[in-house]
């Protein structure tokens, strides 16, 4: 079941300043997205601290990592910093299988997480969570 | 007829708002067609195969929805989707 989602369907991490914000969102996406989809939590700094952990960020994309491909949100800041520094460490093939989504952190893993339980392609998958910029709420 | 259109209306469990996990469900019985989808309700129009649209409609429970699909196999989308929204839970 892992091996056949993980070839299947397109994965999530989602990177925050809180281990808590990255872990609870995890569990909520999980709840709308179904049990089909990966979702790896990179929250919080190296010791329990608010902050971003870059070897805990390069480890998720690499556990993340395969051939349906995956997208990676995060929040905001020092997020985007360690996503950053983490693409510098990694093969590119294991780049071209993950994008990066510029789109609010809850909104967008919400959309993503949904769409990737829909059997969407990782670019689908990658619009949707940006179009959390746009859709309004109210 | 591949670009036929038709529109479902289907009502909403009274106590089944089209909250997340719901709404989730909905979106991916709709993903399954290749059908443009949209979904009605509270004087706004959702794409049905997007989350967030669906989640902005603020449907409570026991509303009418008003499905629309046109394209390839429309109606047997309107239809599925029809018969799922009263069975959400």
């Amino acid at each position: 079941m892992d091996g056949e989602s993980r070839n299947g369907f397109v994965g999530l991490v989602l990177v925050s300043h809180s281990a808590a914000i990255a872990e609870g969102l995890a569990e909520l996406v999980a709840q709308v997205a179904g049990p089909s989809v990966r979702i790896v939590a990179a929250g919080g700094g190296p010791d329990g601290t608010f902050g971003t952990d870059g070897g805990r960020v390069l480890n998720a994309l690499q556990e993340i990592a395969g051939p349906a491909g995956a997208v990676v949100l995060m929040d905001l800041g020092s997020s985007v910093l360690s996503v950053r520094a983490a693409f510098g460490e990694l093969p590119k093939e294991t780049i071209a299988q993950l994008r990066i989504a510029d789109a609010p952190l809850v909104e967008g893993a919400i959309a993503a997480g949904v769409t990737a339980s829909t059997g969407g392609s990782v670019d689908e998958v990658l619009a949707a969570a940006q179009e959390a910029r746009t859709v309004a709420k109210l | 007829m591949p670009s036929s259109e038709t529109e479902r209306r289907a009502r909403l469990p009274e106590t089944v708002p089209l909250h997340a996990r719901p709404a989730g469900e909905f979106v991916r019985a709709a993903a399954q067609f290749p059908a443009e989808i949209s979904v009605a309700a509270n004087g706004k129009r959702a794409n049905a195969k997007s989350i967030l649209e669906i989640l902005a409609l603020g449907a409570v429970g026991g509303t009418e929805l008003v499905i629309a699909a046109s394209g390839d196999r429309a109606a047997e989308a309107a239809e599925h989707l029809a018969g799922l929204v009263p069975q959400l839970a």
